[in-house]
């Protein structure tokens, strides 16, 4: 897939860092407003998603981002589980709020809430990689390779 | 009341884009449009006129939207990106293996 002309790639390079910023805010502030991990990792998958259609990619290249984006993927759900096992690891149930006695909820307040901001940064990692790997697999199709 | 009879022929927009059109990626695009129609009918449902955002402080008395419904539709977003991510791919295997789009010049069996 080849890239597209001067005046994209210049605005896609303007606009990536902020998408990129914007979707780590709301992943971050998913225990606050509106948002959370989901909507958060879609920013984040998009702005790679915009950054892949502006400049193109090479098939070789594409290989590798999807290899790397199910890697991603992977060590997403991974630490999900690992922050819902740590109730578990404690001796009480699974998926406990294990932090919520020394980091209570306080409303407006970003390091609060226990785990919740946690599993909001796993899921957001989780994805923003699946939907580039989406993406990317679409993406290879082109090239008429096999998967 | 007017909100729903949106909502309804949003939905019947798709329906019409599933049973008329003949091109694959058009009939995926009313399936999406049938989809977004669920969501926002379940969104309207749990609307309070004058509400504010559901993130309320214990004590406040205020009125809010009801966030059951937004968690679902949350959940159904997501459901429905994998379906049309399957079906997309389906689509390209067809062409891959048609050379069209066409349902018409689907149905002959070629392999």
């Amino acid at each position: 897939m080849q890239g597209m002309s001067l005046i994209v790639k210049k605005i896609s390079q303007i606009m990536a860092p902020s998408i990129f910023i914007l979707g780590m805010y709301v992943v971050a502030h998913g225990h606050l407003t509106p948002g959370g991990g989901f909507a958060g990792g879609v920013l984040i998958a998009g702005c790679f998603t915009l950054l892949i259609l502006a400049y193109g990619s090479s098939k070789e290249r594409s290989l590798v981002f999807k290899e790397k984006a199910s890697l991603i993927e992977s060590g997403g759900i991974f630490l999900f589980l690992f922050i819902a096992l740590l109730g578990l690891i404690q001796g009480t149930l699974f998926f406990v709020n294990i932090f919520s006695r020394s980091n209570p909820g306080v409303p407006g307040a970003l390091f609060s809430s226990g785990i919740i901001p946690l599993c909001n940064i796993a899921i957001g990692v989780e994805v923003a990689a699946a939907l580039f790997a989406i993406f990317i697999t679409f993406a290879i199709m082109r090239f008429g390779e096999k998967l | 009341m007017i909100e729903y009879i949106l909502a309804v022929v949003l939905f019947a927009i798709g329906l019409y884009g599933v049973i008329v059109k003949r091109n694959l990626i058009k009939i995926i695009i009313g399936l999406m449009i049938m989809e977004y129609a669920v969501n926002l009918f379940l969104a309207l449902i749990g609307y309070r006129s004058g509400g504010a955002p559901p993130i309320v402080e214990v004590g406040k008395n205020q009125i809010f939207v009801d966030p059951l419904p937004q968690a679902l539709v949350l959940t159904a977003i997501v459901i429905g990106l994998g379906t049309t991510a399957l079906l997309v791919s389906f689509a390209v295997r067809i062409f891959e293996k048609y050379d069209t789009f066409d349902v018409r010049k689907i149905r002959k069996l070629r392999g």
